[in-house]
C-alpha cells in the first residue's frame, strides 16, 4: 500500500529541502525535547522532520466460543495489520525526507468515540539523517531504521555498540474461556488458582512474544531491547484481552567493535531528594 | 508473517484449518499437563533453549543505558520470562494475595532455568485490570541474564532491581538475591460498637484499634523478616499495602474491621561492605522524566497503587 504516489510533487521538494547539514536554509520540525535535541546532535546526527503515519481501521467482528481458551485471529490479525499500516507509512514518509531513521516513535492506540469497531492507529516519530552522510546506519532492506528509544537513549544505544533497526511488535487477542457454573460453585469460598485463566494469560503472552521474537530474527537483529508488553482490552467484550509485545531490534554497530573499547559508563550515587 | 487459522463457522473445513485446530488443541493440552505437573509447556521450552543457545534473537526490559552497563560488565541478555498465576482469594484475599505471587515466582523461575540464567533483573508485577470476582492474575515480568564466566544455575537469583541498580548494589558488594512476601489480616469484632470512638469528644486514642492496627503490621513484618532470612540477611520493602476497613453492623449485629497489611521487597545479602568513595562530583542529568538518580523515580513494582508513600512521614 504506497502513498508516495499521492504526495505532490512540491510537498516532496519542501520535505527534501530539510536535511539541514545539506541545506542550511531548510527548517526542520521535532518533538524533541533540549536533552534529546542535544543528546541526538552528540551522536551526530540531525533531525530532518517529524513523520506520520495513521490508520483508521475497522476492526472485525468476532466471538470466541463461551468456554473455550482461544486465540481471536481476526482480532489478532486487525491489531497487527493496522499498527503495521501506520508504521510503514511513516516509515515512508521519513525515506521520502532522505532520513536514515526515526527516533522516540510513539505508537498509539485511540478509539473513535462514533464507533466502538474503529480504532486509530498512530506512529509518530522524528526523522533523523546522519550528518556526516555515513549510510551503514539504515535499517533491513536499505528503509529507515525505526525505533521507540528517545534522543538519550538513542545516544546511548550508539555508545554501547549497537544500532536500531527496527520496532518489532507481535500481537495477540485472547479470549479467556469462561468458568463452568458447576465449576465455579465448587471452588465459592476456597483459595485456588485457577488453571485455566492462568493458562490463557500465559498463552496469550507466549503467541505475542514469540511474534515479536519472530520479526527480531528475520531483521537479522541481535536483540531487542526495551521490550514492553502491554495488555489491553480495546472496548471488547469482557474475557477479551490484548497482549502487545513492542521493542528495538538492535545489530552491534560492527563486529571488529570490541567490549573493551566502549568507555566504561560511570556509576553515580545521587544525593538529592 | 503466517497466522495460524481458526475455524470458527461451519462453513470451510479444509486441511489447513483441521491442522491448526489440532495444533490448538495440542498446545492447550501441553499447558494443561504443565500447569498440573508444575513444569514448563514444551515449546517454551524449546523458544528458552534455543535463547539460551543464542540462536534466536534476545529480548530484554532493559532500556539502552543498562545494556551499556551490561556489555560493559560481562552481562548479556538472554530472554524476557514470565510466570503468572491466575489466584481466587475466595477464603482469604490476603493470604490468596501471597499464595498468587509465590506461585508466579516460582514459573518465573523455572523459565529463568530453561534458559540457563543466573539471575532475573527487573522483576516487575504486573495484573490485568479487573479481575473476575474474588480472583484476579498475578504476573511477573523479568529480564533474565548471563554473567560471563559463571555456570547456569539450578536457583538463580531473582531481582526486582533493574540491572543499574542490580550493577550498583553488585559494586557494593550487597547481593539481591530474591523476593520476600508479608501478608496478613484479621478480622476484629466490635460487639459495643465502641472502638470508634463516636461516643466522646475528647481527644482520646482509640486505643483497642491501635493495638489490634499495631499487632498486625508487627505480624506481617515477622512474616517479611522470617521469608527473608529463608533466602538472604537484609530486605528492601519497596511495596507496602494497608487498609483498615469498617463495616457496620445492623441494629443488633457488631461492627466489623478489617485489617490488612502486605509488604514486599527485594532480598539482599549483603557481605563486608566496601567504601563507598567520597568525592562528590556535579553531574548533569540529561533525563527526560523520572530519572534513575531520582530516588522517589516510579519503582514500577507497584501493583497496588496505593498507600505509596507509607513509611514516609
Amino acid at each position: 500500500m504506497s502513498i508516495v504516489n499521492t504526495i505532490p510533487q512540491h510537498a516532496l521538494e519542501r520535505l527534501k529541502g530539510l536535511r539541514s547539514e545539506n541545506n542550511p536554509k531548510g527548517v526542520f520540525t521535532s518533538d524533541f525535547s533540549v536533552n534529546e535535541f542535544l543528546l541526538v546532535r552528540k551522536a551526530g546526527f540531525e533531525p530532518v522532520g517529524l513523520c506520520v503515519g495513521s490508520c483508521i481501521f475497522h476492526v472485525g467482528i468476532q466471538y470466541g466460543s463461551w468456554s473455550k481458551n482461544q486465540e481471536m485471529t481476526v482480532l489478532s490479525q486487525a491489531m497487527y495489520q493496522a499498527r503495521e499500516s501506520a508504521m510503514s507509512r511513516m516509515r515512508e514518509e521519513a525515506a521520502d525526507m532522505g532520513a536514515d531513521g526515526v527516533v522516540g516513535v510513539r505508537l498509539e492506540v485511540k478509539r473513535l468515540e462514533w464507533d466502538a469497531n474503529i480504532l486509530e492507529f498512530v506512529a509518530i516519530g522524528t526523522g533523523v539523517v546522519h550528518a556526516k552522510g555515513h549510510t551503514t546506519f539504515k535499517g533491513p532492506n536499505g528503509q529507515p531504521f525505526t525505533s521507540d528509544l528517545s534522543g538519550q537513549d538513542f545516544w546511548t544505544l550508539l555508545h554501547a555498540g549497537y544500532r536500531p533497526l527496527e520496532m518489532v511488535m507481535g500481537s495477540c487477542v485472547y479470549h479467556v474461556a469462561h468458568r463452568g457454573m458447576l465449576q465455579s460453585l465448587g471452588s465459592v469460598g476456597q483459595n485456588v488458582e485457577l488453571t485455566n485463566f492462568s493458562q490463557a494469560l500465559y498463552d496469550a503472552r507466549e503467541i505475542a512474544m514469540e511474534r515479536m521474537q519472530q520479526e527480531a530474527a528475520d531483521a537479522k537483529a541481535e536483540g531487542v531491547v526495551g521490550v514492553n508488553l502491554h495488555e489491553g482490552s480495546h472496548n471488547w467484550q469482557p474475557h477479551v484481552i490484548e497482549f502487545f509485545a513492542v521493542g528495538t531490534a538492535v545489530v552491534p554497530i560492527s563486529t571488529e567493535l570490541d567490549a573493551s573499547t566502549i568507555p566504561d559508563p560511570q556509576l553515580v550515587l545521587s544525593v538529592n531528594t | 508473517m503466517a497466522w495460524p487459522r481458526f475455524p470458527f463457522g461451519k462453513a470451510a473445513d479444509t486441511e489447513a484449518d483441521r491442522a491448526a485446530r489440532d495444533a490448538a488443541l495440542k498446545r492447550s493440552a501441553d499447558w494443561e499437563q504443565a500447569l498440573a505437573h508444575d513444569r514448563l509447556p514444551s515449546f517454551v521450552e524449546a523458544r528458552l533453549g534455543e535463547a539460551r543457545a543464542g540462536q534466536t534473537p534476545w529480548t530484554s526490559t532493559m532500556t539502552p543505558a543498562e545494556l551499556l552497563l551490561a556489555v560493559t560488565r560481562g552481562i548479556r541478555p538472554v530472554a524476557t520470562v514470565t510466570g503468572t498465576c491466575w489466584y481466587q482469594y475466595g477464603r482469604s484475599w490476603t493470604e490468596g494475595h501471597a499464595a498468587g505471587w509465590r506461585s508466579a515466582l516460582h514459573r518465573l523461575r523455572a523459565e529463568a532455568v530453561a534458559c540457563g540464567a543466573n539471575a532475573v533483573v527487573d522483576v516487575k508485577m504486573r495484573t490485568v485490570q479487573g479481575g473476575f470476582g474474588a480472583s484476579m492474575d498475578f504476573t511477573l515480568i523479568g529480564t533474565a541474564i548471563k554473567v560471563q564466566g559463571l555456570a547456569a544455575s539450578n536457583d538463580p537469583i531473582i531481582a526486582t532491581a533493574p540491572l543499574m541498580d542490580f550493577v550498583r548494589l553488585l559494586q557494593a558488594g550487597i547481593v539481591p538475591v530474591g523476593l520476600a512476601v508479608g501478608a496478613q489480616y484479621e478480622w476484629l469484632i466490635d460487639q459495643s460498637k465502641a472502638y470508634s470512638g463516636s461516643w466522646t469528644w475528647n481527644n482520646q486514642e482509640l486505643a483497642t484499634l491501635s493495638r489490634f492496627w499495631e499487632q498486625l503490621r508487627r505480624a506481617a513484618y515477622r512474616e517479611l523478616k522470617a521469608d527473608t532470612a529463608r533466602q538472604g540477611n537484609g530486605v528492601l520493602a519497596h511495596t507496602q499495602l494497608s487498609q483498615l476497613i469498617k463495616q457496620e453492623g445492623s441494629d443488633k449485629g457488631p461492627d466489623r474491621y478489617l485489617g490488612r497489611h502486605i509488604v514486599l521487597g527485594t532480598v539482599v545479602l549483603s557481605g563486608e561492605s566496601s567504601p563507598i568513595p567520597r568525592g562528590i562530583e556535579t553531574v548533569v542529568d540529561m533525563c527526560d522524566g523520572p530519572s534513575p538518580l531520582d530516588t522517589h523515580a516510579a519503582d514500577g513494582s507497584n501493583i497496588y497503587g496505593l498507600n505509596e508513600r507509607e513509611g514516609a512521614l
